[in-house]
């Protein structure tokens, strides 16, 4: 169809993805976080246990060969609970970052580009967004409405935590619009909405992905943090958090590391991969040729 | 596709008293302190199919009254008044389907094209912009132009970093052609570029001036740059023109001692006609707080009582010159 064969261009994505791949310690990142994600996805698939069913004769039994990191006091699978937890962990997270990144980038990226009154009156409600106490907030709303699900958590921190994200794409943008490109694309007639989408965004958003990223990872602390206090997951559903909630008694500590040591493990590590994943990604995308 | 109705003799462009001043802000209160003029009551006519340079220092205004002419910022002042229509305050998709007549070519070769964009995607879009026109006749025609200005077709695919500086110029060309518009403003487009390849991009838009009937507003901050290519020449100095008149009767007889300066400046290969050179006394004053009357009496040798007082205003001193200066007001 077209009269010229398109060459291998080398765009500025395909230079940023090289520069990416010579990193090792990212690379192993990605390949971790893709196991730990496909592991907890494909649960029901791997793992015959049931997360969530008391089984009163295996209370907190160590590792054994039919269950491998024991149980813990509901007599659960260590393993099935991990693989399951996982997936509301990681579900949360995703959601959360997707849900700011989205907001904080339409709120960020309108206030920068068309600046004067619409960016002081946005940036006006962004600070009043950011200065939210949002824990307490989740706590009292907690406190107020126990059984709370897993949705209102995600719609609650996302729509209290999408402040940052937003003042930092508004500065982004602030600053690539000052380029004669912008100026260029108002000439041939684009209409803002296609200078923002077309223009500044793909010159912004490794910045944007690099900020989700670590979202998702300060969500998982935050997740776990909220459901160990008994603020976050409900308690009946497994997750990462609740299942460190059942580390809380020095009894377990001491004597029932499989409780507490398997997740504790598995929360840092996919925390760490995330962060070097995303400074990586940092890294590849700022080498400029 | 042009929207306005052209009435009859009307110049292409006519731009009065324009006036574009920025804010400066400062205090505790962020209040409004001062104002950057700088563009300063400039007024100039543009004819059909003519090339007018526009020259000065670093500074006194020459992009900014680019920009403004284009309406990519706001005037303050003044009126802009496009084939007879006034264009001055027009907003929205009105002025959008303007844009369509007058484009701009920019000074930064690598800044004016979005790196994370394909050439021909840069290209085509502003025939995309404006046009329901079927993708493989608008691949064809944007490989047309990029072969027009000296590209190869497959530049199509390629992206603006795998280019060099002059290259780079030559796509923005492209894109500015892309519309056919009538009006470009060419914004020190080849000030950027090593001296060897600045003749080749001139010799380009001279070339492109003929096959689509371009009329152009050449800004430079050398008068050698635009010796060859201008009909007429404008010096500015502070926001507004000094001294306008056909090329070679500023070259011949330059009246404004401004001008007069900047001629003795050029470099002349032949050492026989060397005039002496005349070198100017300090800094160009900041338009933010310019001189009072003429602008140019700090710096002017032949200033007068009535120069730091009076601002002269542009007047006709041989047919087709004009020049804003006490020493031409008899
Ligand atoms: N957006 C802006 N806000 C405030 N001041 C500005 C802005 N743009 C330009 N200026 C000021 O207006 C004056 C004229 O700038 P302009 O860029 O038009 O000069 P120029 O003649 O094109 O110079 P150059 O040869 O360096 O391109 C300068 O003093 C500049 O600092
Ligand atoms: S008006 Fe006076 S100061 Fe200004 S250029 Fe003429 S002689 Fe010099
Ligand atoms: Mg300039």
């Amino acid at each position: 169809m077209l009269p010229v064969h398109p060459q291998r261009s080398t765009s500025p994505w395909r230079l940023a993805f090289a520069e990416f791949r010579k990193n090792k310690l990212a690379i192993t990142s990605v390949i971790f976080l893709f196991f730990v994600t496909a592991l907890c996805i494909l649960a029901p698939w791997l793992t015959s246990w049931d997360p969530v069913k008391i089984n009163i004769r295996f209370i907190n039994k160590g590792p054994s060969a039919e269950h491998w990191l024991g149980t813990d006091k509901g007599g659960r699978d260590i393993v099935a609970r991990l693989l399951y937890g996982g997936r509301t962990t990681l579900w949360i997270c995703f959601s959360i970052s997707l849900i700011v990144t989205s907001l904080g980038t339409l709120v960020g990226s309108i206030a920068g580009y068309f600046g004067g009154r619409v960016d002081s009156w946005l940036m006006r409600f962004t600070d009043l967004v950011l200065i939210f106490p949002f824990l307490v907030f989740v706590i009292v709303l907690k406190a107020i409405f126990p059984d709370t699900g897993i949705s209102i958590f995600i719609i609650v921190v996302s729509i209290l935590g999408w402040g940052g994200t937003a003042r930092l794409v508004r500065s982004k943008i602030l600053a690539e619009k000052e380029n004669e490109y912008v100026l260029a694309a108002v000439s041939i007639g684009c209409k803002p909405s296609i200078i923002i989408m077309k223009h500044l965004l793909p010159n912004v958003i490794t910045t944007i992905i690099v900020q989700a990223i670590l979202i998702v990872a300060g969500m998982i602390t935050v997740e776990t943090g909220l459901s160990y206090l008994g603020f976050g997951v409900p308690a009946n559903i497994p997750s990462w958090g609740n299942m460190m909630s059942d580390a809380i008694s020095p009894e377990v500590i001491k004597n029932q590391w499989w409780v507490w040591l398997p997740s504790g493990i598995l929360i840092t590590a996919t925390i760490l991969a995330i962060n070097f994943l995303g400074e990586g990604m940092k890294d590849a995308f700022n080498t400029k040729k | 596709m042009s929207q306005s109705k052209q009435s009859v003799g009307a110049p292409l462009l006519e731009i009065t008293n324009l006036k574009k001043h920025y804010p400066i802000y400062g205090g505790i209160f962020r209040r409004q302190i001062g104002s950057v003029k700088a563009v300063d009551n400039l007024t100039l006519t543009l004819q059909q199919g003519e090339t007018v340079g526009l020259v000065g220092e670093s500074g006194c205004g020459k992009s900014t009254a680019g920009r403004t002419i284009l309406r990519l910022t706001d005037p303050t002042e003044g009126s802009i008044r496009f084939e007879g229509q006034d264009v001055t305050s027009i907003r929205g998709e009105k002025l959008r389907q303007l844009r369509q007549n007058m484009q701009m070519v920019f000074q930064d070769p690598f800044a004016s094209l979005n790196p994370k964009m394909m050439v021909g995607h840069i290209v085509s879009e502003p025939i995309r912009n404006y046009n329901r026109i079927q993708e493989k006749a608008l691949t064809e025609e944007t490989m047309q132009l990029l072969e027009r200005v000296g590209l190869p077709a497959e530049a199509y695919y390629k992206y603006p970093h795998e280019f060099s500086g002059g290259q780079r110029q030559r796509i923005g060309i492209a894109r500015s052609l892309a519309l056919k518009p009538k009006l470009i403003v060419a914004d020190e487009p080849v000030s950027a570029l090593d001296v060897s390849v600045q003749s080749q991009v001139l010799n380009l838009l001279q070339d492109l001036q003929d096959d689509f009937k371009l009329t152009y507003l050449f800004i430079a901050h050398d008068l050698s740059v635009v010796k060859h290519i201008s009909n007429r020449i404008g010096v500015m100095y502070l926001g507004s023109l000094v001294e306008i008149a056909a090329t070679d009767s500023m070259y011949r007889s330059p009246l404004h001692p401004y001008t007069q300066a900047l001629i003795s400046a050029i470099p002349v290969p032949d050492p026989l006609k060397r005039k002496e050179r005349i070198v100017l006394q300090g800094d160009v004053p900041s338009p933010a707080n310019p001189p009072t009357g003429c602008a140019f009496h700090p710096r002017c040798v032949h200033a007068t009582a009535i120069c730091r007082e009076v601002r002269p205003q542009l007047h006709q001193a041989a047919p087709g010159h004009q020049v804003a200066c006490h020493l031409y007001t008899t």
